[in-house]
């Protein structure tokens, strides 16, 4: 299978290590990525704070690069999945598909509204199958359990994404059992970490990231897994501020989605680039004994 | 015909503040048919097991929002929630009060710091004195003027967006989903002589610390849609104000961002935001994280065709064009 590969703007800089276990893993599926230099980052929620229209805009550029070479979009972070779809979906507004059309008009630019774009979890779960990664998994993860942090654009408002019931996901606990790891269920795992505000108030986002981290270890995770990098920001690289916020240790190992696939299918910590965490992953990776 | 029950268990949360230090969940289990409303059956559990329990409700039709709750963990109105669904789900039904209002007892919060961000948004038309309402006609509102509402006239004030709120969990100044739906409401309404004034004053506190986790609107009975009423009202705070608060000065950081490679400079946003001194808040995390990532330090490479991007941001980033 051919997709559309849109890494986002993390995973090509300081979240790298996601960028690597991607590659890694879609490569032992047969997943083939198509890369395109010119793909634009999505706003991050941010744009769209700013400038609704502009938001659409750009991503619409994205959407037409894809459609261009006749391919869906894969993602690999929750926002980039959410803003994506959220541009498809605002097309379909009469109003705002003139005043979009007519700034990709001069680009020579067109965008029917036709491509799919769909997070790596959703590839996984329905394109690839868990009977096909099943196959695959050359280490099961035995003993490790795995706290799900799905973050909120891969499942709202879950009316307009219409992919995974938002409110009672399974998709990625579906995908944690397949690869021989626990899925750990908790209040946490829908909620949202906190990035959004990291640079309006610091203080809130990191207890908002801190409580989450606690339920998931009250819930007895070992380790927490994510497929957004912006989440994965707050919970690992920002955990020892999330720490000082709730007063208590957290220490954490937290993965991203196709990290815990590499383990499983038998990658080295190397090349899904673990040693870059910045909570030591060791202790999680001692539990399942492989490495 | 009588539709065939099944047992449906229920977990409780119970508190007594005369009696209790802490809460309780005590266990009850009813025949139900998977249809019965979860307001049907708490109302029995006291007809029938135990006169002891306390919940507010009135109108049982979804109306009056006086019965929202926690039921396993998603804040919903316990009166349109049907325990067939809940069981599949579940496999037992946990009952708690609502979330970020203090319990008075049993399933019964006090929803003062919920009515007190209401009231604190002004919930009432302003209108220019010199145009006062014309005494015993109604005013006219064309059907363009009336849209601009969106879904927020339908909500029932019931709380569930509050009970979900992480921002307002964590933060007690902001004001919550619902004040902010309702201030929207104001806002946007073509008699209100206010708007500006209410989009100035409510930036410092409240609005850049919503979340846009879009948890409100999962949980809002009425599909009012706070979090994307609350995105309407931060672009237009920036048309009012410009980018004057740390959360106003991050998006148009981001947006003005993007424009010279298409990628997001990292360093140059931290920059934008918090200014250069203040950026020396930061030195000390970002010096740990970079230890291990020490890309959070390059300029990225700009995307192939960036022109394509400026130039959609020719057409589309004036102020002509924002408004």
């Amino acid at each position: 299978m051919k997709l559309a590969y849109f890494p986002g703007c993390v995973a090509q800089e300081s979240g790298k290590e996601l960028d690597m276990a991607t590659r890694w893993v879609a490569k032992a599926l047969g997943i083939e990525l198509v890369e395109f230099p010119n793909f634009s980052c999505c706003g991050s929620g941010f744009v769209d704070e700013a400038n609704e229209v502009l938001n659409i805009a750009i991503n619409a550029r994205n959407l037409a690069i894809a459609e261009r070479a006749g391919l869906d979009i894969l993602t690999i972070c929750s926002t980039c999945q959410g803003m994506l779809s959220l541009a498809n979906l605002r097309l379909e507004d009469p109003a705002v598909r003139t005043r979009v059309d007519a700034a990709l008009k001069p680009l020579g630019m067109s965008y029917s509204g036709r491509v799919k774009v769909k997070h790596l979890l959703r590839v996984l779960s329905e394109d690839i199958g868990l009977d096909a990664v099943k196959a695959k998994v050359r280490h099961r993860l035995e003993g490790l359990k795995v706290g799900a942090f799905y973050g909120c654009h891969l499942l709202r408002p879950a009316d307009e994404l219409a992919w995974e019931n938002g409110e009672e996901p399974h998709a990625f606990e579906d995908l944690l059992a397949a690869l021989g790891a626990t899925p750990v269920y908790y209040r946490g795992r829908v909620m949202c970490c906190g990035f959004p505000i990291q640079f309006v108030k610091s203080e809130t986002a990191s207890r908002i990231a801190g409580r989450q981290i606690l339920d998931a270890k009250a819930h007895g995770a070992d380790a927490m897994a994510t497929p957004c990098p912006l989440c994965h920001i707050s919970l690992d690289a920002y955990q020892n501020v999330a720490a000082k916020a709730v007063e208590r240790p957290l220490d954490m190992p937290v993965f991203h989605l196709p990290q815990v696939v590499g383990l499983a299918f038998g990658a080295s910590p190397e090349e899904l680039g673990l040693p870059r965490h910045i909570v030591p992953v060791g202790p999680a990776l001692a539990k399942v004994g492989t490495h | 015909m009588s539709e065939p029950t099944v047992p449906v268990s229920f977990e409780v949360y119970r508190f007594d503040p005369a009696t209790d230090t802490q809460p309780r969940y005590q266990r009850y289990t009813l025949d139900l048919s998977p249809h019965t409303p979860v307001l049907t059956a708490l109302l029995r559990i006291r007809a029938e097991l135990d006169p002891s329990l306390s919940l507010r409700y009135s109108c049982r039709s979804a109306i009056c929002g006086s019965c929202a709750m926690q039921i396993n963990s998603k804040s919903r109105l316990a009166c349109e929630t049907h325990v067939g669904p809940e069981m599949e789900r579940h496999g037992r039904i946990v009952v708690e009060p609502m979330r970020n209002q203090p319990v008075l007892r049993d399933l019964v919060v006090d929803q003062a710091p919920f009515w007190r961000e209401y009231n604190g948004i002004e919930p009432h038309l302003k209108l220019d004195p010199a145009h006062p309402m014309p005494e015993g006609r109604p005013t006219s509102m064309s059907p363009e003027e009336v849209e601009r509402f969106k879904e927020t006239p339908r909500c029932i004030a019931c709380a569930a967006c509050y009970s979900a709120c992480p921002a307002v969990e964590a933060d007690s100044s902001f004001p919550g989903p619902m004040a902010l739906a309702k201030l929207y409401r104001f806002v946007v309404d073509p008699r209100d002589q206010a708007h500006q004034d209410r989009l100035v004053r409510i930036q410092p506190n409240g609005l850049w610390l919503c979340l846009r986790c879009h948890l409100c609107t999962e949980a809002c009975p009425k599909d009012v849609r706070p979090s994307e009423r609350i995105r309407d009202l931060k672009e237009m705070a920036i048309q009012v104000q410009g980018a004057t608060e740390r959360g106003s000065r991050h998006a148009v950081g981001f947006k003005d961002n993007l424009v010279d490679r298409g990628v997001l400079n990292e360093m140059k946003l931290v920059r934008q935001t918090y200014g250069m001194v203040g950026m020396l808040s930061q030195v000390g995390q970002g010096l740990k994280i970079m230890r291990k990532k020490r890309e959070i330090m390059h300029k990225p490479r700009a995307i192939q065709n960036v022109e394509e991007v400026q130039k959609i941001y020719e057409a589309l980033d004036t102020k002509e064009a924002s408004r």
